[in-house]
């Protein structure tokens, strides 16, 4: 569905790129996660891929067809949700989800039923410009919805959203990506990633790191840990040890026989902590 | 239909928002102005400071002889708060300087409206001073041409000016001719000139003569200026990239914008022209220049903000326009002024043109030819706007 060869761009035309040679490809169905931290080169991928920016070198082809030649009817095919809502404040819910859906040349979906899905019913009639930053999130990322995009661009789709609706939105990603709906996530949230995405790229100072699923990252660069509450000279000290070193297994030996343990558990590595292992880095 | 679809959009988000409605307050204002504040006709505010220096009787004589014949009427006397002051005089052919120095007084002065015999209008007021120093004190603190009026030895009127040193030396110049022959000898000699007229001119009244500006400067500079507002806007809420990643094309988009602009400036315009002109301009001409006219200009609008990503950043490049475009203004108030670099700012042409329009006798040639510049030139503008925008609206 999107495939990507040797993309480089610099904003200001010169050496200094904010994507620097990176390839992937992204199969149907999948949903695949962009993840690094702010100034990576995340927005600017997906910018080109999307159209809205001007693509300089390498190839891009999206939903088969190639970004440097101006199509305007591809969009018929993609959806993408903005980081930053943008909506009309002037118009109301459903005048916005109407206007738009009517820019498109092929059926569209009944703007009151994307209302329900993002939970703003009863707020159809209400101006954008009257909404909360959350609900107008929710109403871009129902316009993403509109065409029945068979792929969609998902920019950061549940920051600023509390976790019941986070909650909502990841339910309709999932139900999407199991319609068969291609999803691009870019995120800076690894929790999201880890929960949605078949694979992930790491991408920092505009270069992809790796790029694997989710689970062969664990499994390649997790560690098992283990998280040690104990009293000590009566205070409570806590600890984490790697179960795989042989001086971490050592100390929780020591600490199991000489103190009186609070708290254990074990725990996996988590993909943020797997990015900061490879990249060396951490996602802000 | 997207372009419709986008069209309905537009007008709604202008109706919701405040630049549709200033536009709109703005025409009305300027139509109460119109209708309330300016005359048809000029009323002269001329005034002159006269001072007779001959006996009483003679005075009279003349003045009466001047109301009997309908050129004077008196009115009720004006009473002047003259400050205490001083000043010094230069009579220009002596050489000759009079220093004189007065005192705070009020002085009540006998006044007199003077009318041109011919038709009948208002040319001016005179007051008449009991002495030559209130005239000349008068003429000093009031800033207007005094004179005082004699009689030589040979019973012919003559005149010595006073006047404040900034007149041009064509009005002194004219001063010396007015009074080289007496006024009967004069008129009978303006009269013995056959004057022909070459065409069968129609003149606009001072009211109808304000139209052409204020509907110009309303469809050309406001549309120019409302467009930028409203890409900004857009930009501003970031809907533009919204559209962007929609199959329609961006030229629907800006054309839109414009449409939105010719509709706000057919309503304020025809609120402007209709109560002032009532049928007599040819419409159908009126609203094809305007439209027109309207939509090259809100295209320049959209090619000079395709250079800004903000209207702060804009607002250089968006007044000195806009004071570029208002200079021809002064051309068509003051015909003497009008060098020929006047002619290539757009709204010259289109002040003329306006002008043509609401006269009876339209010069249908040049207000249709252009009317074609303009549409050209509109295109041209849009085109390049388009190619700006495809690189630069989404950044």
């Amino acid at each position: 569905m999107i495939s990507v060869k040797n993309l480089s761009h610099s904003y200001s035309h010169d050496d200094k790129l904010a994507v620097n040679n990176i390839s992937f490809e992204i199969e149907k169905g999948e949903t695949f996660g962009f993840l690094g931290p702010s100034g990576a080169g995340k927005s600017t991928t997906q910018g080109i891929l999307t159209g809205l920016l001007k693509q300089q070198e390498g190839e891009v082809i999206v939903a088969g067809y190639n970004v440097k030649k101006v199509q305007n009817e591809r969009f018929n095919k993609i959806g993408v949700s903005f980081e930053q809502s943008n909506v009309y404040s002037k118009l109301t819910a459903k005048e916005n989800l109407d206007y738009y859906a009517k820019l498109f040349d092929v059926p569209t979906r009944d703007s009151m039923e994307l209302l329900h899905l993002v939970g703003l019913d009863g707020k159809e009639n209400d101006r954008a410009g009257e909404f909360s930053k959350g609900m107008k999130h929710r109403l871009t990322f129902a316009r993403s919805m509109l065409n029945n995009p068979e792929l969609w661009f998902l920019d950061e789709p549940t920051t600023g959203l509390d976790p019941a609706i986070a909650a909502t939105i990841k339910d309709i990603i999932r139900e999407q990506a199991a319609k068969g709906t291609t999803s691009f996530l870019t995120t800076h949230n690894m929790y999201i990633a880890d929960e949605l995405c078949d694979r992930v790229a790491f991408i920092i100072d505009g270069e992809i790191k790796l790029i694997d699923t989710p689970k062969n990252l664990k499994l390649q660069y997790g560690r098992k840990l283990i998280d040690i509450e104990y009293i000590e000279n009566g205070k409570v000290v806590k600890e984490t040890l790697k179960t795989v070193t042989e001086e971490d297994r050592r100390r929780i030996g020591e600490i199991v026989n000489n103190h009186d343990i609070q708290t254990m558990h074990s725990k996996e590595a988590t993909l943020e902590e797997i990015f900061i292992q490879v990249t060396g880095r951490e996602l802000v | 239909m997207k372009l419709l679809s986008s069209y309905f959009k537009e007008m709604k988000i202008a109706a919701r928002g405040f630049y549709f409605y200033i536009e709109i307050f703005f025409a009305v204002i300027l139509l109460v102005i119109l209708l309330v504040a300016v005359n048809e006709k000029s009323v002269s505010k001329q005034k002159e400071f006269l001072y007779y220096d001959m006996p009483e009787a003679f005075k009279e004589f003349v003045i009466q002889r001047q109301i009997d014949k309908g050129a004077l009427k008196l009115i009720e006397p004006t009473e002047f708060k003259m400050k205490a002051i001083g000043f010094e005089v230069k009579n220009e052919e002596t050489g000759e300087v009079e220093t004189y120095n007065f005192d705070a007084e009020i002085i009540s002065l006998r006044t007199y409206q003077e009318y041109d015999l011919d038709t009948g209008e208002l040319n001016k007021t005179a007051y008449i001073a009991d002495n030559e120093e209130d005239m000349i004190r008068l003429a000093y603190q009031e800033q207007k041409i005094g004179a005082t009026v004699a009689v030589n030895d040979q019973g012919e009127r003559s005149f010595r000016y006073y006047n404040q040193g900034y007149e041009t030396d064509k009005f002194v110049n004219l001063l010396y001719i007015l009074h080289n022959k007496t006024p009967d000898v004069l008129a009978a000699a303006v009269e013995s000139q056959e004057v022909t007229k070459l065409g069968d001119i129609q003149t606009l009244n001072n009211r109808e003569n304000l139209v052409p500006v204020m509907v110009v400067f309303m469809g050309s500079l406001m549309g120019f200026f409302i467009v930028m507002a409203y890409i900004y806007l857009d930009k501003d809420e970031g809907v533009i990239r919204a559209f962007a990643v929609t199959p329609s094309s961006i030229w629907k988009y800006l054309l839109t914008k414009t449409m939105v602009i010719m509709t706000t400036v057919v309503v304020s315009s025809s609120i402007i022209t209709i109560p002032v002109m009532g049928l007599q301009p040819n419409y159908f001409l009126f609203y094809l220049l305007l439209i027109i006219s309207t939509f090259a200009f809100a295209s320049l609008g959209l090619f000079i903000s395709s250079f800004f990503d903000t209207i702060s950043k804009a607002f250089g490049a968006l007044y000195i326009i806009m004071i570029a475009m208002m200079i021809p203004a002064f051309s068509y108030y003051i015909p003497s002024f009008d060098p020929v670099w006047l002619r290539f700012f757009p709204t010259y042409p289109l002040l003329q043109s306006m002008k043509e329009i609401i006269m009876i006798n339209t010069d249908l040639g040049y207000v249709l030819t252009y009317s074609a510049v303009f549409l050209g030139g509109g295109v041209l503008l849009f085109v390049l706007a388009n190619f700006r925008f495809k690189k630069t609206l989404t950044v």
